[in-house]
């Protein structure tokens, strides 16, 4: 069943994209993620445009994160305060990448930039999230005992110090703004909420605890996502709301199954098969660049 | 009419979220496009010959300024030459477009064939700018490197003929009047190689854009007919088809028809938007995919 996705301008199997977006609900359920940096690579590989991709993964992104939002908001477990300079940070980011994306759209190397960001950043958050949740399996094999909550690091001795009251901690404004400013440049360059990023960010760089880390990075992507989705509308017009649409049906359903599985999980098992499955994306977009390709030219239309 | 109808068993919260997909662009509003005319030539008052079911009075072939002047004593042929009709004048992208077929037919008043009269039929779509760009491998990876770039290229070409152009038309004639494929003026701007050109030309036959193709289908040595093939792809503007009468290795008349490939309904309206007041509609992307989400959540909440 085809569908024409009027800003793609092509069209794609309908069943396919609802088959896409459950599969992906289904996993960002599991693991508690948007999904988007599956979603992206996924909708390039079907043929989408890469302009289009990114930026309707970022819509996809939004409406993926809200129901969680509203779930956690409910429980109490979002630090509005920390969201708050999550979120001035994550707007000069997305801006600021909005802005490198349409410069890169121009030169000619979106796609590559694209893919290369992925490589980069999915390899490490991947290979970090494994080495770490295997540590953590075998310390629980071996025996019992957490490790100390945060350590303390240079970083703490910064100024602009605030309390956050929801989080239990009292740090400089500097690192969340940092990590938001980051997350947001990211999120424009690859179309993803970047929860994947910023609940490890949360967790090892700021030290939170993790009952908040979940509503807080939710509440941070929602917002960085609402802003790409309208600053990619206005600078380069790739917003599919078709194709984003569809992808959301397929993932309200899918998340409601992956969360089921979810519960069932440890959280070192997930977060080791999480960082697999990071990995997996990575090496098989690394895999796109290396080799050889079947034309050895492209062509497009003319960037404006 | 709506082409989005699941096969499969489904949960309510995607029965819900798909009446929301679709309660989205309202009621389908008439293609503005379809109240202007096409361009349709004015009736031809001599009797044509009647052999092609004409929706719209036939038009008559202009004879082309033939290169030997026409002998003065002779008037001008009463019949015209070659007739020509487009089965359609617009072909609408709806959202469940996947490609169709435009009907090209007329007739000639001499016969068909080999030794006699010949057809060419010739459609361009629109001209686009286009950038064609070589792979270089830096450090192991692909990327995009030297660039030319094509101020007019024609995002839809299609030929056929009665017989393989090559035989019909000496390369001299087809080179002056710019017919085929390798005959396109393609004119560069950035790296000049004949390679870029040529990669172009690959390319978009590749993707089905650009055919040239062998016979069209011919009936009573009369009758002739070829449909062009519009993929999934096609980019929308106005058609130009030219139907060219060629006798002796030479064109000697030549009709002109057009259609328009535009988006109609809720695909036409969603890309007006997008494209005339984009922060509206980046607004209403952020409403739509957030009521989508909460909708979930309600939904969660119950099962």
């Amino acid at each position: 069943m085809q569908v024409y996705l009027p800003i793609a301008e092509m069209s794609v199997d309908a069943l396919l994209l609802l088959g896409i977006g459950f599969g992906v609900g289904w996993l960002s359920g599991l693991f508690g993620v948007g999904g988007g940096f599956l979603l992206t690579p996924l909708l390039i590989l079907i043929g989408i445009p890469a302009p289009v991709a990114v930026a309707s993964g970022a819509n996809q992104t939004l409406g993926a994160s809200v129901s969680g939002l509203i779930a956690q908001w409910r429980r109490g477990n979002v630090d509005p305060r920390m969201g708050g300079v999550l979120l001035a940070g994550g707007f000069l980011g997305s801006g600021l990448g909005v802005l490198l994306f349409a410069w890169l759209r121009r030169l000619g190397q979106v796609d590559l930039a694209v893919s290369v960001f992925y490589v980069v950043i999915l390899g490490s958050v991947g290979g970090l999230m494994v080495r770490e949740s295997v540590r953590a399996i075998l310390r629980r094999r071996r025996q019992g005992g957490p490790a100390r909550l945060h350590a303390h690091l240079w970083m703490h001795g910064l100024p602009f110090k605030l309390r956050f009251r929801k989080s239990r901690l009292y740090i400089s404004v500097i690192p969340p703004l940092l990590v938001g400013f980051g997350i947001g440049v990211l999120s424009a360059m690859m179309g993803v909420g970047g929860g994947f990023m910023l609940v490890p960010a949360m967790i090892y760089l700021l030290g939170m605890p993790t009952a908040v880390v979940i509503g807080t990075s939710l509440f941070q992507v929602v917002f960085v996502a609402a802003n790409v989705t309208l600053l990619q509308a206005v600078q380069t017009g790739s917003v599919d709301i078709v194709l984003t649409l569809l992808l959301l049906v397929g993932g309200v359903a899918g998340a409601q199954f992956g969360a089921s599985m979810g519960s069932r999980l440890r959280g070192e098992e997930t977060r080791a098969l999480l960082g697999l499955l990071v990995l997996g994306v990575a090496l098989s977009l690394l895999w796109g660049l290396v080799v050889t390709p079947e034309s050895e030219f492209a062509v497009g239309p003319m960037p404006l | 009419m709506s082409p989005w109808r699941p096969a499969w068993p489904r949960p309510a919260p995607l029965l819900f979220l798909g009446a929301l997909l679709f309660a989205l662009p309202g009621p389908l509003p008439a293609w503005p496009a379809m109240a202007q005319a096409p361009v349709a030539p004015p009736p031809a008052p001599s009797a044509a010959p009647s052999a092609a079911p004409p929706r719209r009075p036939p038009a008559v072939a202009q004879l082309l300024p033939p290169p030997p002047p026409a002998p003065p004593g002779q008037p001008a042929a009463a019949r015209p030459p070659l007739v020509a009709e487009l089965s359609q004048a617009q072909v609408a992208i709806t959202t469940g477009f996947s490609g169709t077929e435009v009907l090209v037919f007329g007739a000639t008043e001499r016969l068909l064939g080999a030794g006699g009269d010949e057809v060419l039929v010739i459609a361009q779509g629109p001209a686009q700018p286009m950038v064609v760009r070589r792979k270089i491998r830096v450090l192991g990876l692909w990327l995009n490197g030297a660039s030319a770039r094509f101020w007019r290229v024609p995002g839809y070409y299609f030929l056929t003929g009665t017989r393989p152009l090559a035989e019909m038309l000496s390369r001299e004639e087809r080179a002056t009047k710019r017919i085929g494929l390798g005959a396109l003026p393609l004119e560069a701007a950035g790296n000049q190689s004949q390679e870029f050109r040529e990669a172009l030309l690959e390319l978009k036959q590749d993707a089905g854009l650009w055919h040239e193709e062998g016979t069209m289908h011919i009936a009573g040595a009369r009758l002739f007919r070829a449909s062009l093939p519009l993929p999934a792809t096609v980019p929308t503007g106005d058609y130009l088809v030219q139907v060219l009468l060629v006798r002796d290795g030479r064109v000697v008349a030549r009709q002109e028809l057009s259609f328009r490939v535009g988006r109609a309904g809720t695909a036409a309206r969603i890309a007006d938007v997008a494209k005339v007041q984009p922060v509206v509609y980046g607004l209403l992307c952020i409403l739509l995919a957030a009521l989508a989400g909460w909708l979930g959540s309600v939904l969660f909440r119950r099962g």
